[in-house]
């Protein structure tokens, strides 16, 4: 470490930082302030109570955080078993597809999460594209499987796919051929090869990606809103209500600061148990 | 002091933290000479380099190029180049653009620039019409010269080696190692090789210096190196060597462990009352034969015979270890293993490291 | 132990499956778009062109896509500077906080953005800013510029620290380097970071739904008409937005392939 590199290094982390200052920390300053105010004041100037909480608890909100996290918590085990093997075909097994696949999913990404949802509604509604036409060729019809808790999750486990799926590619495509091949050599069954060996090599990706996964899931609104209907209300849901409709500041930026701590603890917790430099393949 | 040296370092002591990686290195450079720096690694020579060509700020000491101090003088400003180890050419220029992008950052005329890479080109035996070829379609031995010719192009005081080769397979790597000592040759420029490889500062150096945990062990020509060393490390660095631990009694009368030695055998670099090592190169040493005498003898039984090319290596097994002997290949002596042997050699092929075992 | 030629088969199988799964949705839309019918239902009976042409003369729709496009385009261009020096900071220079400053980027792209659009409203009301298009860009920069960030310095970590030492070494200074050794090495992460940048923001609801004030962008008004009050334009802007930027990454894939083939055509040559 020289003088010099301590000096661009400083530098370059200039505008990054000022604008994550402006943009993201002073809100969220602004955001704990609020949350000690008394019931729908629109200003700083109130004496401190923590009414917000108290009606956090006394009103059943904590219900939609539960709610939020369980779908979440469902979610991310949903995609953990449904990306691994994906995951590692594109690490292993697929030459070109990698990159086919690759494309495909980082373009569905810039499609608007509500219109891919929304597409999601016109296919599994009453009269939508399946049901619509496996009763017009067949005359079965079933009931929509929308507007309830699994189409949720279903929701989640579709919109947060990405994330799961290239960190643990990331994360397998880092746990050496040799390794795998000398502990088949070495009489491992394809079991015990998966967990004593693959899973722990990969364990920096299925960190990252769990983490993500789960904690945008956390923090999901378009799914309950488009797809369940509001069978159950997310604590999103809950935020952005308070803030809208409510015109209750402290108790939506109350709701704001227990989920952004459950999700600061994991992400910090997760973040630091991860060698960036090595995930992304420092060179020095 | 040396007054014509070009290069100077006084008390050069560089920490990373609490570790002390260059630990008061003095050292003068003179102009024209190859000098070569060996050490294994995690000897501080990387870090030395560094300093010098100005990548990394020392901790204490100076550096002084033609009298002028340059120790807080930035790299860029510095008239010193290095050839990197990965040799750092610029991926996104072909071949000409390299060579050039020192002259084109001193606003040379496009013309002039071109003319002085042809005669780069040339000088490193490189076809003209690599000017536009891409680096990523040059061969090793190709990247390592134009690397060369980019470092000359800057036409620095002092040309720094990286371990430049230490990449290459041998056989390549032995052809650079005497194109290098001919350009040396060729050019008159200052070089300053640093490499862990003896082999290589043994073809290419005028004088060696051999580091060690952030000091100069000893610093010679490479004969002397070779055949005088300081001290053990030298020695074993230098190669297979057999080391005898010997003492001088007051009277001159000389002992060691499982040595027979001569009653008329004198070693005059041992003082009386002293204890040494005695060095031996394992092909110094003679198998016992008739009308053979040694000055100092070793009996053993023979562990193993390895052949090494065009040459045959013996270990034997004695009393105070394993003692190496090296033959020719048309001198091989028809030995079975475990059959017992004697080997002896005389004071002269000895050489007195005045370190007490 | 190479994988086996049945497990290579179901694989590559359950990878178009994906695909499909990911894609399926957007077939629906397509298919409602091009009904002629004001209330959906499939099968399809009548299919009609006549929405698009609807909403190509809409005034409504052509200020929703110019205020998305605006917000597009200034946060790539910011985000791609930004990016260009935050990802030295986080990959390349070696400096005391470095990795305190890995972890302080990231946070912005785990956080929930409705909470962080809501965050940022009472942020810009504390400050007397009235909202609009403009607090928007303010808004995606945040979840933006880190992603960004993150794009360029995966393509900063795969070059060599002594490009830019042997630059210097041979007597470039910092603004030299940068230019011509530094800058030209990151291009093609600048121009992903910047495909990603403007797709990113073009795409975007959840920050945009709180921070635009009386604006609207393209994403927001399709989602107010898909709660409430269903328009037969939501399908179809929603498939002229999708295949916009679709064009768009095909173009740069195109544009990449072919300045490869060129490279290696060139290559060929010698």
């Amino acid at each position: 470490m020289n003088r010099l590199d301590r000096k661009l290094g400083l530098l370059s982390a200039l505008p990054l930082t000022a604008v994550l200052a402006l943009s993201f920390v002073a809100p969220m300053l602004v955001v704990a302030i609020f949350s000690v105010m008394p019931q729908k004041v629109f200003s700083f100037a109130n004496m401190p109570d923590f009414s917000s909480y108290r009606v956090f608890l006394e009103q059943g909100y904590y219900k939609s955080l539960m709610w939020s996290v369980g779908m979440a918590f469902a979610a991310t085990l949903i995609l953990l078993v449904l990306c691994w093997p994906l995951a590692y075909g594109m690490a292993k097994v697929f030459g070109r597809f990698t990159l086919v696949l690759t494309i495909a999913v980082v373009a569905s990404l810039f499609v608007s999460e509500n219109i891919r949802l929304f597409g999601w509604v016109l296919t599994l509604m009453k009269g939508g594209l399946i049901e619509g036409h496996l009763r017009a060729f067949t005359g079965i019809s079933f009931d929509t499987p929308l507007y309830g808790v699994p189409i949720i999750v279903f929701g989640l486990v579709y919109v947060y796919l990405p994330f799961m799926l290239f960190p643990l590619a990331q994360g397998i495509a880092m746990v050496p051929d040799d390794t795998r091949q000398a502990a088949y050599d070495l009489g491992a069954s394809r079991w015990q090869v998966l967990w004593q060996i693959e899973v722990p090599l990969a364990a920096p990706g299925i960190v990252v990606g769990s983490l993500l996964s789960f904690v945008l899931a956390c923090g999901a609104l378009a799914e309950s809103k488009i797809l369940g209907g509001q069978a159950v209300i997310a604590i999103a849901d809950d935020i952005e209500t308070a803030f809208t409709f409510g015109q209750n500041w402290p108790l939506g930026s109350a709701l704001s600061v227990i989920l952004i701590v459950i999700i600061g603890v994991l992400a910090l917790y997760g973040v630091g148990r991860v060698d960036l430099d090595a995930i992304m393949g420092r060179r020095r | 002091m040396d007054s014509t040296a070009l290069l100077r370092l006084r008390g050069i002591v560089k920490k990373f933290g609490s570790f002390t990686a260059l630990n008061g290195i003095d050292l003068e450079i003179r102009e024209g000479e190859f000098f070569t720096i060996v050490g294994p690694s995690g000897s501080g020579k990387s870090t030395l380099i560094r300093l010098l060509v100005g990548m990394d700020d020392l901790t204490e000491g100076t550096i002084w190029l033609r009298g002028e101090r340059i120790d807080q003088t930035p790299a860029n400003l510095r008239p010193t180049c290095m050839v990197f180890q990965s040799l750092a050419l610029f991926p996104h220029m072909n071949v000409g653009q390299n060579i050039e992008f020192p002259l084109k950052l001193r606003k040379v005329a496009p013309q002039r620039r071109r003319e002085r890479v042809n005669e780069l080109l040339d000088l490193l035996r490189l076809p003209r019409s690599y000017y536009d070829k891409r680096i990523a379609q040059c061969s090793g031995g190709e990247r390592q010269r134009v690397a060369l010719a980019r470092a000359l192009a800057f036409d620095p005081e002092i040309l720094f080696f990286d371990e430049p080769l230490s990449a290459l397979d041998y056989r390549l790597r032995k052809t650079l190692e005497k194109e290098l000592k001919d350009l040396h040759a060729r050019t008159g420029k200052t070089f300053v090789y640093i490499t862990h490889s003896l082999e290589e500062a043994m073809v290419m150096s005028d004088r060696i210096a051999i580091m060690r945990e952030g000091r100069f062990e000893q610093i010679a020509v490479a004969d002397e190196i070779y055949n005088r060393p300081v001290s053990r490390f030298v020695a074993e660095f230098m190669g297979e060597v057999n080391l005898f631990e010997i003492r001088a009694d007051a009277g001159g009368t000389l002992s060691g462990k499982a040595l027979e030695i001569a009653p008329d055998a004198r070693l005059d670099a041992l003082a009386p009352g002293t204890e040494a090592l005695l060095m031996v190169r394992p092909e110094y040493l003679r198998f016992d034969g008739p009308g053979e005498r040694f000055e100092f003898a070793l009996s053993g039984t023979l562990h193993g015979e390895y052949a090494l090319g065009s040459r045959i290596q013996y270990e034997i097994e004695t009393e105070t270890g394993m003692v190496t002997v090296e033959k020719l290949r048309e001198d091989r002596v028809r030995l079975k293993e475990g059959q017992p042997v004697r080997v002896g050699f005389d004071a002269a092929d000895t050489h007195v490291i005045a370190e007490p075992a | 132990m190479p994988t086996s030629r049945s497990t290579r088969i179901v694989l590559y199988v359950y990878g178009i499956l994906v695909i499909a799964f990911l894609y399926l949705p957007l077939v629906s839309v397509s298919f409602a778009s091009v009904s002629k019918a004001r209330y959906l239902s499939f099968p399809i009976r009548r299919y009609s062109t006549k929405w698009y042409g609807e909403a190509l003369k809409s005034s409504t729709v052509s200020e929703l896509v110019s205020t998305s496009l605006t917000i597009a385009v200034l946060v790539t261009v910011i985000s791609v500077v930004i990016a260009f020096f935050g990802a030295l900071a986080f990959a390349r220079y070696d400096w005391r906080h470095r990795t305190l400053f890995q972890k302080f980027i990231l946070l912005p792209i785990f956080f929930p953005q409705t909470v962080l659009g809501l965050a940022l409203l009472m942020w810009f009301n504390s400050l007397g800013i009235i909202p609009s298009w403009k607090t928007a860009v303010v808004a995606h920069l945040v979840w933006i510029a880190p992603i960004a960030t993150l794009i360029v310095a995966i393509r900063a970590y795969s070059f060599d620290p002594a490009l830019e030492e042997a630059a210097r070494d041979m007597g470039a200074g910092t603004l030299s380097i940068l230019r011509e050794i530094t800058l030209p090495l990151l291009a093609p992460g600048l121009v992903s970071a910047g495909l990603f940048a403007f797709l990113l923001s073009w795409g975007n609801f959840p920050l945009s739904l709180f921070t635009t004030g009386a604006d609207s962008t393209l994403p927001e008004w399709l989602y107010a008409k898909m709660v409430s009050g269903y328009s037969p334009l939501v399908p179809t802007l929603g498939v002229m937005s999708v295949v916009g930027s679709f064009l768009l990454i095909f173009t740069a894939l195109a544009l990449a392939w072919l300045v490869r083939a060129n490279r290696e055509a060139r290559a060929a040559q010698q």
